[in-house]
């Protein structure tokens, strides 16, 4: 019986009806479509930050850092073989980590900074997308002010320190040093040099992310470092490092403000529905009381719905954030795209909380509904 | 079969205490058909929702059928009043998104003796409603909704038939289709108390009280 009058009331007034639907429905598709696509959202985060560039350098000890700041680079090198050291330590918090040997030349007339880069040791052992420029033997890749100054093409043959090599690629300009560099595998630009087994810089990314908020992240990697090389130095590029930690930082507290904001407003959105939902039928409840039904079964019709109300906004939010982040997710996270797929679990949560946040929402109308003098309406008619 | 011990019943208002009824006795006989007669504000529905359990009196007491049905707890008073007694509004109150069939069935509903389908087509029999069972509220006369309340009232077989201005919004065709009906009611035993500001419903009476501000001045 219960169930009929719900059935029956709801066709009659659809529009409320239709209207607490939609309140949940749009918690519930917001809340899929953010939550189903976090994990491609975070790897985009994580990307766009990785391509701020390196907030690392780890230089030798000894290194005159007037001149390293002057120049962009230390004047002196330590052993290559220093990088693998990071392989056997398990603590380090940071990643890509990337050899590299700098030495200011003369070329063609141009002063141009000669850079070997080797490629990038993961102490975490997992494959990841390279931060560096990928540069194949007996090529180099040319800044965009060398190759304007010197009107190079990509492809084009060129000589260096009496060594052939071939253009690979010309970089976009990028307002910075990179644009006067040469870049070239590192065991080549050492025996260019005749630096065999040099280098003068490691260059890694930190996540800042095992670090407590009551800790100065460079100190603990100064120590971490002392550890592994007692003979180098860390240098931390904070604007990068701090952007990233705001950027990682920013998109959680975001999350954690929409998703109770929208789930708050939605409750409320639903409360004032039942509530006038309430209002609309105080005769009928006290037509109800005086035939005989008792607050329990008032309160059955007025949570009966909101569980009507919580069951089917949760299904076709479910649907419809789904649906929304596998559809639009791509468009937006297009590297992390294939990250984005359907959470079948989340329409049981989903359900379960919807439910429980639509019967919650309705409490207090439905409270006021039972506790509500049927005489007052029946006598002031 | 109603008995009212010098009732008295005031709201608690912003402006002084209003006395709605005050120090009403009272018996009503099983069987018995009365009448209630008054001014608007008189207390004529302050009385009638006062004997059907509906509106607790601030002193006195209210015996039905012999029990003192403000002594029970709110859950089998709701089980008293469904199984013993039988409203008829003004305003019919029909549940607006019910066919007349389920708003008759909607009082056997509640009670713990359930009568069920035979009994309301029975009652939509009678009154002249079989073409009329599946429609909504919306679509009937206002003659037929009050046929419908009645129904609804009597479904359950009740002792008794509370009746606030029943006939208020009908025309005397009508008027008087529905007091025949309260009238049968009468004749298988039941007890009908009416309340009314008109004298329509006086002929039908074995007795007519009258209340003005919430005394009975002349019976």
């Amino acid at each position: 019986m219960i169930l009929h009058l719900i059935k029956k009331e709801i066709a009659l007034r659809k529009i409320n009806f239709t209207f607490s639907v939609f309140a949940v429905f749009l918690a519930v598709a917001l809340f899929i479509a953010f939550y189903t696509s976090n994990e491609a959202s975070r790897r985009e985060t994580i990307r766009l930050t990785r391509d701020m560039g390196f907030n690392l350098r780890i230089i030798p000890a000894n290194t005159d850092m007037d001149a390293f700041w002057q120049n962009g680079f230390s004047d002196t090198t330590m052993p290559e073989e220093n990088v693998q050291r990071f392989r056997t330590y398990k603590d380090f918090s940071f990643a890509h980590l990337t050899a590299t040997l700098h030495k200011k030349l003369r070329w063609r007339e141009m002063d141009i900074v000669l850079t070997g880069i080797a490629d990038e040791i993961e102490p975490s052992g997992r494959q990841k997308t390279p931060m560096i420029h990928l540069v194949e033997p007996g090529t180099v890749i040319a800044g965009f002010e060398i190759a304007r100054h010197l009107n190079l093409q990509e492809g084009e043959n060129i000589n260096l320190l009496n060594k052939d090599f071939r253009v690979a690629k010309i970089l976009a300009e990028s307002g910075s040093i990179d644009d006067i560099r040469l870049f070239a595998r590192l065991p080549e630009v050492q025996e260019l040099l005749n630096m065999s087994g040099r280098i003068n810089e490691i260059r890694a990314l930190n996540c800042l992310c095992l670090t407590a908020d009551d800790q100065d992240p460079l100190l603990l990697l100064r120590d971490q470092l002392k550890a592994v090389l007692p003979k180098a130095k860390v240098i931390m590029d904070k604007t990068i490092a701090v952007a990233r930690e705001k950027q990682r930082l920013m998109l959680e507290n975001y999350f954690a403000f929409i998703i109770p904001f929208v789930v708050v407003a939605c409750a409320l959105w639903i409360a004032s529905l039942v509530f006038i939902n309430v209002r609309d039928r105080r005769h009928e409840i006290g037509v109800l009381r005086a035939l005989g039904y008792n607050g329990g079964y008032i309160a059955g019709l007025f949570l009966g719905k909101a569980m009507l109300v919580g069951l089917l906004g949760a299904f076709f939010g479910y649907l419809a954030g789904t649906l929304f982040s596998v559809w639009y997710g791509p468009e937006i996270f297009k590297v992390t795209a294939s990250e984005i797929k359907p959470i079948y679990i989340l329409l049981i949560w989903s359900t379960l909380a919807a439910v429980g946040f639509s019967v919650v929402a309705a409490l207090l109308p439905t409270f006021i509904a039972i506790t509500q003098d049927p005489a007052e309406v029946l006598r002031g008619e | 079969m109603v008995t009212l011990e010098r009732l008295d019943k005031f709201y608690l208002t912003r402006q002084p205490v209003v006395k709605a009824l005050h120090n009403i006795s009272l018996k009503v006989s099983e069987g018995e058909f009365l009448v209630v007669r008054g001014p608007s504000g008189s207390g004529k529905s302050t009385l009638l929702l006062a004997i059907g359990g509906m509106l607790r009196p601030s002193a006195g007491k209210v015996l039905v059928g012999g029990q003192d049905i403000y002594a029970m707890p709110a859950r089998e008073r709701a089980r008293f009043r469904a199984k013993n007694i039988g409203f008829i509004f003004q305003m019919f109150h029909l549940l607006p998104y019910l066919n007349i069939m389920e708003n008759i069935l909607l009082a056997a509903g509640a009670s713990t003796v359930n009568f069920g389908k035979q009994k309301a087509a029975d009652l939509i029999k009678q009154f002249g409603l079989s073409g009329r069972a599946m429609h909504k509220p919306s679509e009937l006369s206002v003659g037929e909704r009050q046929r419908t309340a009645i129904g609804r009232a009597l479904v359950n077989n009740p002792k008794i038939i509370l009746a606030d201005e029943p006939t208020g919004n009908l025309d005397p065709d009508n008027a008087s289709e529905v007091l025949d009906y309260l009238k049968n009611f009468q004749r298988i035993n039941g007890t009908v108390i009416l309340v009314s500001h008109g004298h329509m419903a006086d002929e039908y009476a074995d007795r007519v009280l009258q209340l003005r501000d919430g005394h009975i001045v002349d019976s």
